[in-house]
């Protein structure tokens, strides 16, 4: 057996290193905190259960629309709770990683890696360094929020993702910097828990990754929640002490106050303190250079997940993990990212999969554009989520789908339909005569379908 | 009630055959028998006549178009009968037709084939890589695809497009200096069906050639002593190439590994010898099939080994006579050739090269002869059988050429 080592027990590590252990390699692997990651720990799975919480109390206060008459002044949130649940569901998955790293036979260490040589590494935990030696290395290191230039995290007022998920109250007002996934994630959060939030960002849309069109609708949704939405602005100044952020939107100065304010501009790999340079690994801001195998300029060294930059999703990082481990156990593997869908938990929900239209009339030119609205939907008018539409891009000449755009309720369960049609490659004439359940959600993927070919029935 | 034309299936490894010339259109009325179209598969060009008196109603598949047999290529029928859903729909349903309106004789599989399993073997492939290769003229067959299982995904057209692309990119370059004269020539009819079939033997076996030299000088002398004797008697000269048929005949006997065929991931052992024998024509070369070589005596095989290759030449085989071979001989000797490496004509194990043979001097003891030797070629299938078999199979054959007295037993 080969010993090899996984930096990194995130997505993308703990996936590499189950899969090289199923190939027979003697696998050990580096966490410096808790076995599961970002995804895990503070990204995926803590803020889908503060979602969860946040819907089931936007639920309950519609009751009366569903002829169910509550008393809505002894409805409260206990955040406590919330937090409890949160909590918990994390505790339950990271044991759950856990189980799989023992059933695998996958020695993990805690501690801090860092490369000595391309087959040496030193592990430091607290006071404790020990060295190890391997014949391949998967670096999935990760990334971790983004802060801005001018002023970084205090963790008090200046706060990013992780802090903004355990705060010990629900806040009163709550900035968020940068209208991106996580920015918006946290605006319905807390939107929906009675925060009154403000967004400023950058680009002249939300999520400026997907369609305006799409984005709009999210925009709208979170503007009768009351966000305050600022595009195209640009923050100047943070002044901590008395808790005022200064932008600019429209060449006016304006000036907010909030209680808390999160920075969500992105997330940079963690390249620093591996000792990529002490053996040569080619790395930039942007994240670690790997090839389509995964694999760095050092041959027996991959990276995967976060820390090579690209697409920063957890199934992605699956993805990128498998690839690196089978292609270090000598499978010729390559990443396919043809049909990688994107989620977003907002209410209401967003989830796309392959070109946006944007994309695909500068790549294609001429395409055709299927939509329907879920206005027209009677299982969405039944659940009084009727807002949102799916939109379908299909090419012209030999009609393939390449692209699938979903807002609305379940949008995220809805799309793995496109990413499957994207996967295999599909093309509308083999959609056409496909049976769509009734009455689904579903419905409207297939209408949007058929009206990019002219022959929508419920529109 | 309107007939069905459907393409016939003249080989038991047929996939696709392709109308090569329609003598009728659409509204042209026939009589039963009259020639409508000429199809062209395998090595075969044959042609296809009219079921019954009529007109044609419909013609489905246009010319140089390769479709599956038991397809639909045309319908015979009353003037102005309409066409009923149920005839068109047969089509989409691609049910093998086996009884065929025109008048071919379908190929049975050989009587002693294991399995009668029919080679369906289908191309994974993903509808957008269908499209685009189909809009772009590619063969899907010649795709690798890269997907699960071999799936051809739409990047791998695209790559076989980037290849194509690069590859004419030198003809611009021909194009605009004067200097580059060529001529370019379609790839049709046995051409096309030569170029697939010898591509599609490379891609989908793990063929070899070994060589083995054969003394043939007492062979020869045998030779020339019967000549006379079977020129008067038999009306037949017996020629080189008989006595290598006769010996690989009694070789193939011998070891039945090497008369075989790889079918749908099963080697089907033949207790039979049908001989491919193979002959250069004009415009390409056919395989005649010398049945049941294994009955005749070394006169008999002689003899339909020349009435074969006449009818060959005369464009006069019938399509019976060119299928079923369970072995090969091609024979280059004629042109000068020594050692070749022939390729396996699909789906059988092994094909035989036979070259020129050339004087040499040769110690037979302490004394030095001129002796006559004969470069054979082998070329078998390596998942069928391994090297030492396939060896033992040459040195039989070498040891009849080379004690010829077995060759008239």
């Amino acid at each position: 057996m080969k010993p090899l080592v996984v930096i990194g027990g995130g997505p993308a590590g703990y996936v590499a290193a189950i899969t090289a252990a199923r190939q027979g390699k003697q696998v050990t692997l580096i966490e410096q905190k808790d076995l599961g990651g970002t995804c895990l720990n503070e990204g995926c799975m803590p803020t889908k259960s503060l979602l969860a919480s946040a819907e089931a109390y936007e639920k309950i206060k519609k009751a009366e629309q569903f002829g169910i008459t509550i008393p809505l002044e002894q409805v409260k949130i206990n955040w406590d709770g919330v937090q409890h649940h949160k909590t918990t569901i994390v505790k339950n998955l990271v044991r759950g990683i856990g189980y799989l790293m023992k059933k695998n036979s996958i020695k993990v260490i805690k501690g801090e890696a860092s490369f000595l040589t391309n087959h040496r590494l030193s592990v430091r935990n607290e006071n404790h360094v020990e060295e190890i030696e391997a014949e391949q290395f998967i670096i999935a290191a990760g990334s971790e929020p983004a802060s801005l230039p001018f002023a970084p995290f205090d963790g008090k007022w200046i706060i990013h993702s992780k802090q903004a998920m355990s705060l010990p109250a629900i806040p009163s007002t709550l900035l968020i910097v940068g209208g991106g996934v996580i920015g918006c994630e946290f605006a319905s959060i807390y939107s929906q828990m009675g925060t009154t939030v403000t967004i400023v960002e950058a680009a002249d849309q939300l999520l400026p990754g997907e369609d305006a069109d799409i984005a709009f609708t999210l925009q709208e949704e979170l503007e009768k929640k009351g966000v305050a939405i600022y595009t195209s602005s640009s923050l100047t100044e943070m002044q901590p002490e008395d808790k005022t952020a200064l932008f600019k939107h429209k060449e006016e100065l304006h000036e907010l106050q909030a209680e808390y304010a999160l920075i969500s501009i992105g997330r940079k790999p963690r390249v620093l303190g591996l000792g990529l340079e002490q053996v040569g690994v080619h790395f930039s801001k942007q994240g670690i250079d790997v090839n389509e195998h995964m694999q760095t300029n050092i041959p027996n060294i991959y990276a995967c997940g976060d820390v090579v930059g690209g697409i920063q999703l957890a199934h992605v990082a699956f993805h990128e993990g498998t690839v690196a481990a089978l292609h270090a156990c000598g499978k010729d593997k390559s990443v396919n990212y043809r049909a990688v869908p994107r989620c977003i938990y907002t209410h209401p929900e967003i989830a796309s999969v392959g070109m946006t239209e944007k994309q695909a009339r500068s790549e294609y030119g001429d395409i055709r554009v299927g939509e329907f609205s879920f206005t027209a939907n009677g299982k969405a008018m039944i659940a009084n989520e009727s807002v949102g539409k799916v939109k379908v891009i299909v090419e012209p000449q030999f009609n393939e789908i390449i692209g699938l755009s979903i807002v609305g309720s379940h949008a995220t369960e809805l799309i793995g339909q496109g990413t499957i049609m994207m996967h295999g490659e599909l093309t509308t004439d083999i959609m056409e005569d496909f049976i769509a359940a009734h009455p689904t959600l579903s419905e409207a993927i297939h209408e949007a379908l058929l009206q990019s070919a002219g022959q929508a029935v419920h529109s | 009630m309107a007939a069905e034309v459907v393409m016939p299936k003249l080989g038991m490894a047929m996939k696709e055959g392709t109308v090569s010339t329609w003598n009728k259109k659409v509204g042209d009325s026939v009589s039963k028998g009259d020639m409508i179209a000429s199809i062209n598969s395998e090595k075969i060009e044959m042609d296809i006549e009219a079921p019954q008196d009529g007109v044609i109603l419909d013609i489905l598949v246009q010319e140089d178009v390769g479709v599956p047999p038991g397809t639909i290529i045309c319908y015979v029928g009353k003037p102005n009968e309409q066409l009923t859903e149920q005839n068109r729909s047969a089509n989409e349903l691609q049910a093998p037709k086996n009884e065929v309106a025109a008048a071919i004789s379908l190929e049975e599989p050989p009587a002693n084939t294991a399995s009668s399993k029919k080679n369906k073997e289908t191309v994974r492939i993903s509808p957008i890589a269908r499209k685009i290769a189909e809009s772009e003229n590619i063969n899907i067959e010649t795709i690798q695809g890269t997907g699960p299982k071999g799936r051809i995904t739409k990047a791998d057209v695209e790559k076989v497009l980037a290849e194509r692309a690069s590859e004419s990119s030198p003809q611009t370059v021909e194009r605009d200096n004067p200097a580059i004269n060529k001529e370019t020539l379609p790839v049709a009819g046995m051409r096309k069906v030569i170029a697939s079939r010898m591509h599609n033997s490379l891609l989908n076996s793990a063929q070899l050639t070994i060589n083995m030299k054969a003394d043939v000088t007492d062979l020869l002398s045998l030779q020339r002593e019967i000549k006379d004797v079977t020129q008067q008697r038999h009306k037949v000269k017996i020629s080189l190439t008989d006595f290598i048929a006769r010996a690989v005949v009694l070789s193939l006997q011998e070891h039945k590994q090497m008369n075989s065929a790889y079918i749908d991931n099963e080697i089907q052992l033949y207790n039979h010898v049908h001989l491919g024998m193979a002959v250069a024509l004009e415009n390409g070369l056919v395989v005649p099939v010398m049945q049941h070589a294994e009955k005749m005596s070394l006169v008999e095989l002689a003899t339909e080994i020349k009435t074969r290759a006449a009818d060959a030449r005369q464009g006069q085989l019938s399509t019976d006579r060119m299928q079923g071979s369970t072995f090969t001989i091609t024979n280059l000797g004629a042109y000068g050739v020594e050692y070749f490496t022939p390729v396996l004509n699909p789906p059988e194990t092994g094909i035989l090269g036979v070259g020129a043979t050339e004087d040499v001097p040769m110690y037979k003891g302490d004394e030095l002869q001129k002796r006559n030797l004969l470069p054979l070629s082998l070329t078998f299938d390596h998942r069928v059988l391994d090297g030492a078999p396939a060896a033992n199979f040459l040195g039989t054959i070498k040891q009849y050429l080379e004690q010829p007295i077995l060759l008239l037993l």
